[in-house]
């Protein structure tokens, strides 16, 4: 029974948190458009590592929490994250068997979706322009999560986060 | 490996949860504002945290100015506040003879709002709104609706306000629109946002209106959010297309929206106590020292 006792959730929120201060960063305008969605990846992790402990309603919780500080309408990044988290939450067997490469490719779709998501829910409620800089996230993201990937595991083998 | 006892509620059940409380989020957003409030002054350590990196940078920049740099630029800065003081003075003679004749006329007196200065928190905001966030928040004292200025002109106004943050929306985002007049001929107009950071855009401007590129665009005060005669933007172009009802003119903002660092937060209905705004005791001194220098 040992195996449904949480273990390190400090350890998790810690990295969420260190996150979501990544996310706000202030950052040189050259590279701002370029920015990883680094929330988004560090929640697909988890959620493909541990999906009965950490999935949709985490990232719901979180895209509120990322509205709020970007003083984006409310429920956008909640909306988005969650549709997105919901997909790898399906295929999180599947994801964790893929090798590096196609692993960083889908989740490189995923964050592309998720700003194709905030944007069409951003032009429903409001107005918004579409600009290709909108995929740039998806490049970085691409380039970013092997790293991620690899630093997380390494932290939640340390830690045995289950 | 499915687990062999199935925990909690499933998936799709979870999906459906959120997007339904997204819905509810989105289509109560407007009521949702001191909820909203409460929970980004939760969250404004964040900000305040995420805006550590770029203070640090600041100041090692500050730090690490050469001697010579200081000492250049306290030199233009004194000639700055000399050609300033005079104006001043002409100003304060201004004031008192037009304060005089709005007597004599039986118009209210103009006074001079409260103002207190704010700074740019650098940190990240929805990309697709123009919004700074400062670092004075209701603790200080800030409205929604408030003013904004910088040195050059208008700035913004404030929308959200939390306990120790605060997020002003640019005049050049596309949602935002100023009640404006031309100094030149007291034409008034209004300037709305086009989401191009120098760019606005004056709509409704029937084609006899006598609108001249390089006219100054002044805030007329009719929409009683800004004070009145608040330099706001300068016509860039104008242009009278056959196929179009209305010309079709843009102004450029003549604060630096791009690189705004320190704000001025404006109290229209508290009178100033003009004690904050007088220089410090020595500045006087350098700047009597500074004139003997240069006769």
């Amino acid at each position: 029974m040992s195996i449904h006792v949480a273990n390190g959730r400090w350890v998790v929120w810690l990295s969420l948190l260190v996150a979501m201060l990544f996310q706000i960063m202030p950052l040189p305008d050259l590279v701002e458009a370029w920015r990883p969605d680094w929330l988004l990846l560090v929640i697909t992790y988890w959620a493909m590592a541990l999906p009965h402990r950490y999935n949709i309603l985490t990232a719901w919780l979180l895209g509120v929490m990322l509205d709020i500080l970007l003083g984006a309408t409310l429920g956008i990044r909640a909306f988005a994250m969650s549709v997105v988290v919901y997909v790898v939450v399906l295929h999180f067997q599947r994801l964790r068997n893929f090798p590096m490469w196609q692993q960083a490719l889908v989740v490189a779709m995923q964050v592309a979706l998720y700003n194709l998501v905030v944007f069409w829910v951003q032009f429903v409620a409001d107005s918004a322009v579409f600009d290709i800089s909108l995929f740039y996230p998806a490049v970085s993201s691409l380039i970013m999560w092997p790293w991620i990937f690899w630093i997380l595991r390494r932290v939640r083998r340390l830690y045995k986060v289950r | 490996m499915k687990p062999i006892f199935a925990r909690g509620i499933s998936n799709q059940f979870r999906l459906t949860l959120a997007i339904i409380m997204s819905v509810i989020l989105l289509v109560a957003n407007d009521r949702l504002e001191p909820v909203r409030n409460s929970l980004s002054s939760l969250l404004s350590p964040l900000q305040y945290v995420a805006n550590i990196p770029g203070a640090l940078l600041d100041l090692s920049a500050e730090s690490l100015a050469t001697r010579n740099m200081l000492a250049k630029q306290n030199k233009e800065l004194l000639r700055h506040q000399l050609l300033m003081s005079e104006r001043l003075q002409r100003f304060e003679h201004l004031r008192q003879e037009n304060d005089r004749l709005r007597g004599l006329l039986g118009s209210p007196v103009h006074m001079d709002a409260k103002k207190v200065v704010a700074e740019v928190m650098e940190v990240a905001s929805d990309p697709f709104r123009q919004y700074v966030v400062l670092n004075h928040g209701s603790r200080n004292g800030v409205f929604v609706g408030q003013p904004v200025v910088d040195a050059q002109g208008v700035v913004g106004q404030v929308v959200q306000v939390s306990e120790l943050t605060s997020r002003v929306l640019l005049i050049s985002d596309a949602t935002h629109g100023i009640p404006v007049r031309i100094t030149r001929n007291d034409v008034r107009l209004l300037a709305v946002g086009t989401g191009v950071l120098d760019e606005l855009e004056l709509r409704h401007v029937a084609k006899s209106t006598d609108v001249r590129v390089g006219d100054l665009l002044v805030s007329s005060g009719l929409g009683k959010r800004f004070p009145e005669g608040y330099p706001v933007a300068r016509v860039m172009s104008v242009e009278k297309e056959d196929g179009k009802s209305y010309a079709t003119v843009i102004a450029q903002p003549l604060a630096a929206l791009d690189r705004i660092r320190y704000l001025l937060l404006l109290w229209p209905d508290i009178e100033s106590d003009d004690a904050e705004l007088t220089p410090p005791a020595g500045v006087e001194e350098a700047i009597k020292a500074s004139q003997e220098n240069a006769q």
